[in-house]
């Protein structure tokens, strides 16, 4: 093998070398360029993919806050109203009590006695009999005694119940009864008295 | 209300199963309200069913259980079954006859309604054509729901109507009209932990603030059930009718109705029917679905959903035959889709909205919504075709067109059927899924849709 000149053969590794290097240059750019276009080509197709995403999502997160809301502001506003109604409810109880008193300890003279009379016409003809026996509370007693002269075939029990006023009747062979005392009438009448007493608390106007 | 009535009889003539026999009765009425009072003093509520010849026969609601003749009495109120109702009503919970179960008071009442409620004049009822949105897909797009119809809900024993029915109390709403709107849910025998997830639902969606809930459990007495749905009616007439809202009344199960009702026929030892029901049945009935409707010149609607348990997935059973000739349409829930976890598992094949093409379309819906709802149903049908064809012959044996047909069935039942039990679809939503599906179809198949819509929502892959 011949000696070679140092130079020549450096020369020449050298411009091996550096096409080697252009070459691998260009083929880096050019992946890079085309990875870049790549690149940008994918975030360009995907940008209304993300938008779409996006607006999914905050109308998903819309969604969710109006449900969110509305179970906070639907219970609340139930919450709001059992509360007014218990309250409501106290007071009613309360005028009722207060009513109640007053009629157990009001004066029974004078008209007491036709309101006696009335109840045990309206009984006789409900029950279709005068043939009955009347019950009363020990108060009551005379004022119903005094009454019963006037229907025939009525009789006042020994027995007293316990009430604020006002009769019971049963036909004298036990099959029927009629209750017509005072709290008997205010019972079927509480869901009006009810409502008129919460009118007055300016509910249900 | 009278301040009058409330005789008292002591001679019980005879029990016989929810029915009690009061003898030497003078005076009483049909339908009549009866109070029952037990020797230990315990009062029970009753109607009169049948009168003549001195006596009464009494059905007791809350059951005779404990009941002995002799120290019972009954009082014969005087007055037919009422309902105390006002607005208070609306956020309430009763039982199934009415009564608090929240632990709050009763309502102060407005007015007292006979539950038996009053027949439409059929010259003054208007027809139904507006729009009720539920938020379920496959109901709002194939089998629309429009105020003052009767839509019933066919299921069969243990599958989801139950859940469906909570999501539909919880979603559904009038679009296009600032009106209010109401739902009243009727649940009818249910198990315990039923009514409690109805009650939870509508609580917390907040929707319980526009609903009124009547809950008879599967342990409340039978006959108790004959009064609930009525009460519910009741609630919902005056809603509609005296306060001017729109309601949606949910009644579930008319299955354990029906069967409270041949239970007082059997006691009353008439002629049986079919499958041992009263002849009267489908008279019964409508006296319950026939209570949907509007009103000429009245601002509310009362819309029904009932739904009911057909026995043994049998759709001939007198009890789904019957609603079915009343109601306006059915929604039948599919044993296959339920197996397969697909929720809502309706099969639209067997449904129909008879009232659908009036209250759908420009002005209600969308103008499209007809058209592309008779392309699914034509492109679901051949699905089905090509699934049972590909049964037979193998996926290899299908030709091109089939797989696309195939492939809109799944997608269909994947993606439009399938919704959660707390996603509120919008019909826009609803509308844009139908078109997904018509949109896997070459363009020479839709055959149903003007070009027109086609151009505008068509969207090929």
């Amino acid at each position: 093998m011949g000696q070679r000149h140092p130079l020549t053969s450096n020369s020449a590794l050298e411009t091996t070398i550096d096409k080697i290097l252009n070459n691998t240059e260009k083929d880096i750019l050019s992946n890079i360029k085309l990875a870049l276009g790549e690149s940008q080509q994918k975030l360009e197709d995907s940008i209304p993919k993300l938008e779409s995403e996006y607006d999914k999502i905050i109308s998903d997160g819309k969604k969710e806050a109006d449900k969110i809301e509305k179970q906070i502001i639907g219970s609340s506003d139930i919450e709001a109203r059992n509360k007014q109604l218990m309250i409501l409810e106290e007071a009613v109880n309360r005028v009722f009590t207060k009513a109640l008193d007053q009629i157990a300890n009001a004066d029974k003279s004078g008209d007491y006695s036709n309101l006696i009379k009335t109840l045990l016409d309206e009984s006789t003809q409900i029950l279709d009999t005068s043939e009955i026996t009347v019950f009363t509370n020990a108060k009551d007693r005379d004022v119903v005694q005094s009454a019963l002269s006037q229907f025939s075939g009525a009789e006042l029990s020994p027995d007293t119940i316990d009430c604020l006023g006002g009769i019971i009747v049963k036909s004298k062979d036990g099959a029927m009864t009629f209750d017509n005392t005072i709290d008997a009438r205010i019972e079927r009448l509480k869901p009006l008295i009810r409502k008129d007493i919460a009118s007055k608390f300016g509910v249900g106007n | 209300m009278t301040t009058e009535g409330g005789v008292q009889y002591s001679k019980i003539a005879e029990i016989k199963g929810p029915l009690v026999v009061v003898d030497d009765v003078e005076n009483a009425a049909f339908d009549e309200l009866v109070e029952i009072e037990t020797t230990e003093g315990e009062r029970r509520l009753g109607k009169v069913l049948e009168v003549g010849n001195g006596k009464a026969i009494v059905q007791v609601f809350e059951g005779t259980t404990g009941l002995s003749i002799s120290g019972t009495k009954a009082k014969f109120v005087g007055k037919v079954m009422e309902m105390p109702v006002s607005k208070e009503v609306l956020g309430r919970v009763f039982d199934g006859l009415g009564r608090p179960k929240d632990g709050l008071p009763d309502p102060i009442a407005d007015k007292f309604i006979d539950i038996n409620g009053e027949p439409m004049n059929p010259e003054q009822r208007e027809y139904p054509k507006d729009f009720i949105q539920t938020g379920v897909s496959v109901i709002d797009g194939l089998m629309t729901l429009v105020r003052g119809q009767k839509l019933p809900i066919f299921s069969g024993s243990g599958m989801s109507h139950n859940l469906l029915a909570a999501q539909i109390a919880r979603q559904a709403s009038v679009v296009g009209t600032q009106d209010d709107f109401a739902v009243v849910f009727a649940a009818i025998g249910v198990q315990y932990s039923e009514a409690e997830y109805f009650r939870r639902s509508l609580e917390e969606s907040g929707a319980l603030k526009r609903s009124v809930l009547f809950l008879n459990t599967a342990d409340d007495p039978a006959i108790e059930r004959i009064i609930t749905p009525r009460v519910a009616l009741t609630v919902a007439e005056y809603l509609a009718f005296d306060l001017g809202m729109h309601v949606l009344v949910v009644m579930t199960d008319m299955t354990n109705y029906a069967e409270a009702l041949r239970e007082i026929s059997a006691a009353r030892e008439e002629v049986p029917g079919r499958k041992g029901y009263p002849g009267y049945l489908y008279t019964d009935l409508s006296t319950i679905y026939e209570r949907a409707g509007k009103l000429n010149g009245r601002k509310g609607s009362v819309t029904q959903v009932p739904i009911l348990s057909m026995p043994s997935d049998d759709i001939t059973h007198p009890i789904p035959d019957l609603t079915g000739y009343i109601t306006e349409g059915q929604i039948v829930v599919g044993r296959d889709l339920f197996r397969q976890g697909i929720y809502p598992p309706i099969n639209i094949l067997m449904s129909l909205s008879r009232l659908m093409k009036d209250g759908i379309g420009e002005g209600s819906t969308r103008d499209d919504h007809s058209e592309v709802a008779n392309q699914v149903y034509d492109a679901y049908s051949r699905s089905q075709e090509v699934r049972a064809l590909a049964g037979i012959v193998g996926k290899a044996g299908l030709t091109e067109i089939d797989l696309k047909y195939m492939d809109v069935g799944d997608t269909f039942e994947k993606e439009f059927l399938t919704q959660a039990t707390d996603e509120n679809r919008t019909i826009e939503e609803t509308l844009g899924l139908l078109w997904k599906i018509v949109s896997k179809l070459p363009k020479n198949e839709i055959t149903k849709i003007k070009d027109k819509f086609v151009d505008q929502y068509y969207k090929e892959e």
